[in-house]
C-alpha cells in the first residue's frame, strides 16, 4: 500500500499538527488542541492495533458538534478569529480521516498556511523563530510521509528527516530573501474584521480622574523612538497624542458629542486643513517611532509635527493619527519643531471650544474669577495659579482618593489635594478657562527609558501623562505642565523613579530595580534586538523596498523590477542547477579506500604511478620493486587493505585500526 | 573448502600442463570453466591443440568422453539419438546419441547447420533432451567443449549472439611458445602422451569441487568493481552490445572459480581480470565491429579497480 500513510508518517503529522496549533491556544479556543490529539490518536490506534475507522455518520456528528461548540465559544462571526478557529477545527479533524498520502499532504499544506496565519496574531522574534521550527517539522513530516520503506529506526529517521528538511529550508532561503526584498506589498483583495480578543491597554480618547493612574500600573511598551541627530533632554519629551477640549465636570473628551471613529477621523482631518500655518522656528527634531499595536488609531509625536513619512494622517493641532486602529506595529518618521509658534491667529471655533465649561464646579470658578481680578493680567494669573500648586499642600500620588461627584475640580482643589497628573491638568485647564484664558488638555506620554545599547527611547504605558496648553496672544498655544509644578521629579526623572515609593506601583519592576539590576540590562538588550527586528523586518514596506531598489539600480520602473526579479529568480535557478553538477561533493569513500588513495598519491609523488586497471597486489609489487627498502611495509599494507576489501568481513574496526597504523608507519618511512 | 581441495586442483593442473605445453593460462581457464559449471568454446585455427585440450581434460577429470565432428550434413538426431523400432519387442526404443556423455567435444561447431547447432545448445542450456515427448536427463556433470574455426574461414555458419552467450568462456589457444613448439617437434610429448595421462578426479569429486565454487567469498567492494566493469561494457559510446545480466552472473561465478584455482577462499580483483576477457570477449560487440576481446582488454585497463566507485579518477 504505497499510497497509505504509515505509522511513523502519522506520528510526524501528529507532532507537526501539535507544533502548528500550540501557539494559537493563546488566542483561540483551547479545546481545539484536544480535538486534534483525539483525532490523531484514533488514527494512530487504527494503524497500530487495527481499530475500526470512524464511520461517515460518526464523523458528521463530530463535525456538527465541533461547529456547534465553535458557535457557542463566544467568537464574533464573521471575524478573523472565527475563520481561523474554523480552519483550525477542520485541521484538527482532518487527522481522523487521514488515510492516504494525499491527506497527509493536505495536512502539511494547511499547516504551512496556519504558520503564516499566526503572524497576524504575533509578530515578535519569538514567533518568527517558533514558526521556523514549525516549518522544519512540517517539512520533516512531508518527508516522513514520502518514505515507504522503513530502513531507519526511529531515531535515525528523525535525524535524517530533520537534516533533509533543514537542507531544503536553507536552500529556499535565497529565494525567500529575494521575495522579501523585492516583491511589492500588495493590498489585500478582501479582509475580515480583526477583533483581537480583549481591548489592549493604552491611552483612550477620554480622560476622567484616575484613568491615567490606572494606565500607570502597566509596564507594557507603548512605542519606541530613535532620534536622527541629538537626543532631546528628558524634560522636553512630551509625546502628544490627543487634545481634549470638552469637559462635562467629570470627564474630558475631544468633542462635545460621541462620534464613531470614521466621523471623528474625518472631522479631525478636516479641521487640520483649516489650521493656521505654524511659524517654524528653532531646531528641528527628526525621529522615527514604531508604535506597538494598541487597538486605537492615536499616534504620539513631539509637537508640532511639520512633516512625516508613513501610513498616517495629518490631523488638527499638528498631530498625526493612523488611518485605522493599530493592529500591527506602525513606523512613522517625523520632524517636529518644538519651538515653533502655533496658531497665532486662532479660529473662532477653536477659541470657543477652548473656553467651554460646564455649569458645575462653582467654587473653582469663583476662585479663578477672584484671582484674575486681583492680579490684573493673564500672565500674572498664570503665575499665581502655578504658584498655588507649588506652595499649597498638594501631593502628587498614584493613589489619590476617589472623586465621586460631578464637581471633581472643586473636590480636588479644595478638599483632597492628592492627585495624579490628570487631576492637575484638569483643574489647571478649568482654572484657566474660568478666567477667560483659552486652554485645553493634552494627553500622551512624557519622557521614556533610554536604551543605551540600541540608542533609542522606550516609552511605556506608565509614562502616560496629561498636561495642558493655553493660548496666549502673539505666542499662540503654549505648553504648560502643572504636574511639573507639584512634582518636578516626575518630568526630570520619569515616572518610574518619581513613583518608586508609591504603594503598588509596578511592584515586580520595583523589586527587580532594587535587587536584580542586571536583569534590567538583559531586558534592555533583548528589547534592542526586538527593536531592530521591528525596524528592519516587520516595517519593511513598499517605501523601504523602493529605497533599496533605487539605491541598487537608480530610477525604478516596472520593467526594471520585472527584469531584476526574473533575473534574480532565474539566476538562483541556474545556480541550483549548476550546483547539482559542479559543487556537488563526491560521496565520501569508505575510510579504507581513502587511505588507499592517500597511499597511491604518496607513491605517485615518488614516481610510482598506479594505472586505473592495476590491481592492488600488482601495484604493491611494482612499488616494492622500486622501493626495495620499504617492500615489507608496502606488502603488509597491501595485505591489510586486501583483507578489508575482499576477505570475508570479520573484525572490521580492528582491521581498520591496523590499516591506519600501517599507513602511518609507511608514511613516516617514505 | 576441504583440505584436499588445493592438492586436487594443483595435481589436476600439473597433469594437464604435461600434455598441453606452454599454455598454463588456457589450461587454467578451461579447468575454471569446468569448475564453474559452464561450457567452453575454444576458438582457433585447425591444429592448435583444441581437441587435445578437450581430450586431456576429460581424461584427467575421469569423465566419460565422446566426440562429435560437426559437419554441414549433421542432423539433430545424430547428436541426440533416435527412437528405432525393434521388431523383437514390437516397440520403439530410444537409442541415446553421443550427447549422453559427461564430456562432449563438439568439434568444429560452426561447420554444422544452425539446426544442428541449436539442438546442442538447447541441450546445454536445459541439461536434458526431449525426444518424441519423452524427457531424458543428461548425465552429471555435463560439460561441452566446442571448438570453432575463425569465422573468416569458408564453409562456416557463425553462431548468433544468443547462442554464444550459452558458453561461459571463449578461449583462443594461440600459437605455442618457441620452447613448447621445440618440444612438440621433438615428438616427445603431445597427443601421444594423452594415453599416459592418469585420471586425478572422478565425476563425484568434480561435482564436489563444483559445489565449493559458490562458497568463495565475494565482497561488496569486489562487486562494486564488477559492476563498474559491466557498466563500462554498456556505455553507448564504446559498445554496441553490453554484458547481459546472465553474462554478469557468469563473470562473478567464473571469478570465484578462478580464485579457487589460485587456492583462495575469496575473490580478488585480479581473479576478475583473469577471466574477464574469456567471459566478456564473445558477449560484447564494440562499435565499428571491433573485436570483443580487444574491447574487453581496453575496458579492463580503463576501469578503476579499487574503491567503491563514487569518485572517478
Amino acid at each position: 500500500m504505497p499510497n497509505q500513510i504509515t505509522y511513523s508518517g502519522m506520528w510526524w503529522l501528529l507532532i507537526a499538527q501539535c507544533m502548528v496549533m500550540l501557539p494559537f491556544a493563546m488566542h483561540l479556543p483551547i479545546w481545539l488542541i484536544p480535538v486534534m490529539l483525539f483525532s490523531a490518536g484514533w488514527r494512530l490506534r487504527i494503524l497500530k492495533v487495527g481499530v475500526t475507522p470512524p464511520s461517515v455518520l460518526f464523523k458528521t456528528l463530530l463535525l456538527a458538534l465541533g461547529l456547534g461548540v465553535l458557535l457557542l465559544s463566544g467568537l464574533v462571526f464573521p471575524s478573523l478569529d472565527a475563520m481561523a478557529a474554523l480552519l483550525l477545527l477542520g485541521f484538527a479533524f482532518k487527522a481522523l480521516e487521514a488515510a492516504k498520502r494525499r491527506d497527509a499532504l493536505i495536512i502539511v499544506f494547511i499547516g504551512f498556511f496556519l504558520v503564516a496565519l499566526y503572524f497576524l496574531y504575533n509578530q515578535t522574534i519569538f514567533a518568527a523563530l517558533y514558526s521556523l521550527a514549525s516549518l522544519l517539522i512540517l517539512v520533516g513530516a512531508l518527508i516522513g510521509n514520502q518514505q515507504h520503506v522503513s530502513e531507519f529506526n526511529t531515531a535515525e529517521q528523525v535525524r535524517f528527516n530533520l537534516r533533509v528538511a533543514l537542507q531544503i529550508l536553507l536552500q529556499s532561503l535565497p529565494l525567500m530573501l529575494v521575495i522579501f526584498l523585492l516583491m511589492p506589498r500588495l493590498p489585500p483583495l478582501w479582509s475580515l474584521p480583526m477583533t483581537m480578543g480583549q481591548a489592549r491597554t493604552g491611552i483612550s480618547d477620554r480622560m476622567a480622574p484616575g484613568e491615567i493612574g490606572n494606565l500607570s500600573q502597566s509596564s507594557e511598551l507603548a512605542f519606541r523612538v530613535s532620534f536622527k541627530n541629538k537626543r532631546p533632554t528628558q524634560q522636553t519629551l512630551y509625546w502628544r497624542g490627543l487634545v481634549l477640549n470638552h469637559f462635562d465636570g467629570r470627564e474630558w473628551r475631544q468633542f462635545d458629542e460621541d462620534l464613531p471613529m470614521p466621523y471623528m477621523r474625518s472631522r479631525l482631518e478636516a479641521s487640520a486643513l483649516q489650521d493656521d500655518q505654524m511659524t517654524i522656528q528653532g531646531e528641528p527634531i527628526e525621529y522615527e517611532a514604531i508604535y506597538e499595536p494598541s487597538g486605537k488609531p492615536w499616534l504620539f509625536t513631539l509637537s508640532p509635527v511639520a512633516h512625516f513619512e508613513g501610513t498616517a494622517l495629518s490631523i488638527s493641532d499638528y498631530r498625526v493619527m493612523a488611518s485605522d486602529p493599530l493592529q500591527a506595529p506602525l513606523l512613522l518618521k517625523a520632524t517636529s519643531y518644538p519651538d515653533a509658534l502655533r496658531e497665532v491667529r486662532i479660529k473662532r471655533s477653536t477659541l470657543y471650544s477652548a473656553l467651554q465649561l460646564p455649569k458645575n464646579n462653582e467654587r473653582s470658578r469663583a476662585l479663578a474669577q477672584r484671582w484674575r481680578k486681583e492680579v490684573g493680567s493673564d500672565k500674572a494669573y498664570l503665575e499665581k495659579v502655578l504658584h498655588h500648586y507649588r506652595e499649597a499642600q498638594f501631593f502628587y500620588t498614584l493613589n489619590p482618593p476617589r472623586l465621586n461627584s460631578t464637581n471633581t475640580i472643586d473636590e480636588f482643589l479644595f478638599d483632597s489635594r492628592h492627585g495624579f497628573c490628570e487631576h492637575y491638568a484638569g483643574s489647571f485647564v478649568f482654572l484657566m478657562r474660568a478666567a477667560g484664558i483659552p486652554a485645553r488638555i493634552v494627553v500622551g506620554y512624557q519622557g521614556g527609558e533610554w536604551n543605551e545599547r540600541g540608542n533609542y527611547l522606550l516609552v511605556h504605558q506608565y509614562d502616560a501623562h496629561a498636561w495642558a496648553e493655553i493660548w496666549l496672544p502673539e505666542k499662540g498655544w503654549v505648553q504648560i505642565d502643572p504636574t511639573a509644578a507639584v512634582a518636578p521629579e516626575r518630568v526630570e526623572k520619569g515616572a518610574r523613579e518619581a513613583l518608586a515609593s508609591e504603594q503598588g506601583f509596578l511592584s515586580t519592576q520595583q523589586f527587580v530595580d532594587k535587587h536584580l539590576p542586571w536583569l534590567n540590562g538583559m531586558a534592555l538588550r533583548w528589547d534592542a534586538m526586538q527593536y531592530q527586528w521591528q525596524r528592519w523586518v516587520l516595517n519593511y514596506d513598499d517605501s523601504m523596498r523602493l529605497q533599496i531598489l533605487q539605491r541598487l539600480m537608480g530610477e525604478v520602473s516596472l520593467q526594471k523590477i520585472a527584469f531584476w526579479l526574473m533575473g534574480g529568480v532565474s539566476a538562483i535557478f541556474m545556480i541550483s542547477l549548476l550546483s547539482l553538477g559542479i559543487w556537488r561533493k563526491p560521496k565520501r569513500e569508505a575510510l579504507e579506500h581513502r587511505i588507499y588513495q592517500h597511499f597511491c598519491a604518496l607513491l605517485a609523488k615518488r614516481g610510482i604511478q598506479r594505472e586505473a586497471g592495476q590491481v592492488p597486489s600488482a601495484f604493491a609489487q611494482q612499488a616494492a620493486q622500486q622501493l626495495p627498502h620499504h617492500a615489507e611495509a608496502i606488502y603488509t599494507f597491501n595485505r591489510l587493505y586486501e583483507a578489508i576489501c575482499y576477505q570475508p568481513p570479520q573484525h572490521r574496526t580492528e582491521q581498520l585500526k591496523a590499516l591506519k597504523q600501517q599507513w602511518a608507519n609507511l608514511r613516516t618511512q617514505l | 573448502m576441504t583440505v584436499a581441495t588445493p592438492q586436487l586442483i594443483s595435481a589436476t593442473l600439473t597433469q594437464l600442463n604435461q600434455v598441453i605445453l606452454g599454455k598454463p593460462q588456457q589450461v587454467q581457464l578451461a579447468f575454471a570453466c569446468l569448475l564453474a559449471r559452464g561450457h567452453l568454446l575454444l576458438e582457433d585455427l585447425p591444429g592448435m591443440g583444441k581437441t587435445t585440450m578437450a581430450h586431456a581434460l576429460a581424461k584427467v577429470c575421469g569423465l566419460q568422453y565422446k566426440r562429435v565432428q560437426f559437419t554441414s550434413d549433421l542432423l539433430p538426431a545424430d547428436l541426440v539419438g533416435a527412437s528405432i523400432f525393434e521388431p523383437n519387442q514390437g516397440a520403439f526404443r530410444f537409442h541415446q546419441g553421443p550427447i549422453f556423455s559427461q564430456m562432449l567435444l563438439a568439434d568444429e561447431l560452426n561447420r554444422a547447420t544452425p539446426r544442428a547447432q541449436s539442438a546442442l545448445l538447447e541441450a546445454m542450456e536445459e541439461q536434458q533432451v526431449s525426444v518424441d515427448g519423452t524427457t531424458y536427463p543428461l548425465p552429471k556433470p555435463f560439460f561441452v567443449i566446442a571448438t570453432q574455426n575463425p569465422q573468416s574461414q569458408s564453409g562456416t555458419y557463425p553462431l548468433p549472439e544468443s547462442q554464444l552467450d550459452r558458453f561461459l568462456f571463449r578461449v583462443s589457444m594461440g600459437y605455442p611458445t618457441p620452447q613448447a613448439e621445440r618440444e612438440l617437434l621433438r615428438g616427445g610429448k603431445g597427443r601421444s602422451s594423452l594415453e599416459a595421462l592418469k585420471p586425478v578426479l572422478s565425476a563425484n569429486s568434480l561435482l564436489a569441487l563444483q559445489s565449493v565454487v559458490p562458497q568463495v567469498t565475494v565482497t561488496d567492494v569486489l562487486l562494486d568493481y564488477v559492476q563498474r566493469l559491466i557498466e563500462q561494457t554498456r556505455q553507448a559510446d564504446t559498445c554496441q552490445l553490453g554484458l547481459s545480466p546472465r553474462g554478469a552472473q557468469a563473470l562473478v561465478r567464473s571469478s570465484q572459480s578462478w580464485a579457487l584455482l589460485q587456492g583462495r577462499e575469496y575473490v580478488l580483483p585480479e581473479d576478475v581480470q583473469a577471466v574477464f576477457i574469456a567471459v566478456a570477449g564473445h558477449r560484447i560487440i564494440g562499435k565499428q565491429d571491433s573485436r570483443g576481446d580487444q574491447l574487453a582488454r581496453r575496458i579492463l585497463s580503463s576501469v578503476e579497480v579499487v574503491g567503491s566507485g563514487t569518485t572517478q579518477r
